[in-house]
């Protein structure tokens, strides 16, 4: 890992070379499921890029759905203590 | 050699007594070898293993939690559960648990990569305007990453993602019990979150 900062190695300033780019953007790639399937062809790095945005932008939006309804949820089925002991072992399984 | 396997069977009953005694296992995969600590941390929120221990966590958060009837007092539960579980390994887990210990309105200034900074004329070289401003947009949507370094910010990402993936598994399956299963919950595509690791 220590290996991706040699900065003083190279000749030029920049302390990451374009195939560390490369690497990184496509390692990027095969986390996201639209480009997913598309990972043979060559998926440029802003559409990479756009696509991760978008992909975590949806992904708040969902956590942020299930947070709405979950409060709901909990808001009618509150104080009942058994009840979330059967849960939480049905969790558990 | 392992511990435990991340499958489809039921995780057993001593998971739950793990958690008070060694918390520090819910990171740690099957390998130990050093070599592998990349492997480890591919698979870290995918095995079910950890799934369970977020969706405890969670629940018994949510329930000590008097104030639930806020869904946003919810999402912020979720989300310090979420990044508690990540023990400060990363720079979005630690933003976003300093940002809840300082009020709301300060978010604590983490310690940028100065050393890795690069003047902007040799940034240019290498990357077109439009990704560094796609890269600007994706620092602001990580929480605490808007002055990372472009390897930096692509780890944060990747695991960020993969933690947001299993928070919304692990919230849709807490969403489902609480419905008593009756399908009242979303049901995320079998094939857009792997949810399970063989290793």
């Amino acid at each position: 890992m220590s290996g991706r900062r040699s900065r003083s190695k190279q000749s030029s300033v920049s302390s990451i070379t374009d195939d560390q780019i490369t690497d990184l953007v496509s390692k990027l790639q095969h986390l996201i499921p639209e480009l997913r399937r598309r990972r043979f062809d060559k998926v440029s790095t802003s559409k990479v890029l756009q696509e991760t945005c978008n992909y975590i932008r949806s992904l708040h939006r969902e956590v942020e759905d299930l947070s709405d309804r979950l409060s709901q949820l909990l808001a009618s089925t509150d104080s009942d203590s058994d009840q979330a002991a059967i849960i939480r072992s049905l969790l558990m399984q | 050699m392992a511990s435990f396997t991340p499958n489809l069977e039921p995780a057993p009953d001593t998971s739950l007594q793990f958690k008070p005694k060694k918390p520090r296992i819910t990171l740690q995969t099957p390998s130990s070898c050093p070599s592998n600590q990349r492997t480890q941390r591919i698979k870290r929120w995918r095995t079910q293993r950890d799934q369970h221990i977020y969706s405890s966590k969670l629940f018994q958060a949510l329930r000590r939690s008097r104030r639930t009837s806020a869904s946003r007092e919810v999402h912020e539960t979720a989300d310090r559960v979420l990044a508690g579980l990540a023990r400060g390994t990363t720079r979005w887990s630690r933003a976003i648990l300093t940002a809840r210990k300082v009020t709301k309105h300060k978010k604590a200034k983490l310690p940028t990569n100065n050393r890795l900074r690069k003047p902007d004329i040799y940034r240019e070289r290498r990357k077109t305007p439009a990704v560094e401003r796609k890269l600007k947009v994706l620092g602001r949507l990580v929480p605490g990453c808007r002055k990372l370094s472009f390897s930096n910010l692509i780890e944060e990402t990747s695991d960020y993602i993969a933690a947001l993936e299993m928070q919304v598994r692990a919230m849709t399956a807490i969403t489902e019990f609480l419905c008593g299963g009756t399908g009242g919950g979303p049901q995320p595509p079998a094939d857009r979150l792997p949810s399970n690791v063989n290793s």
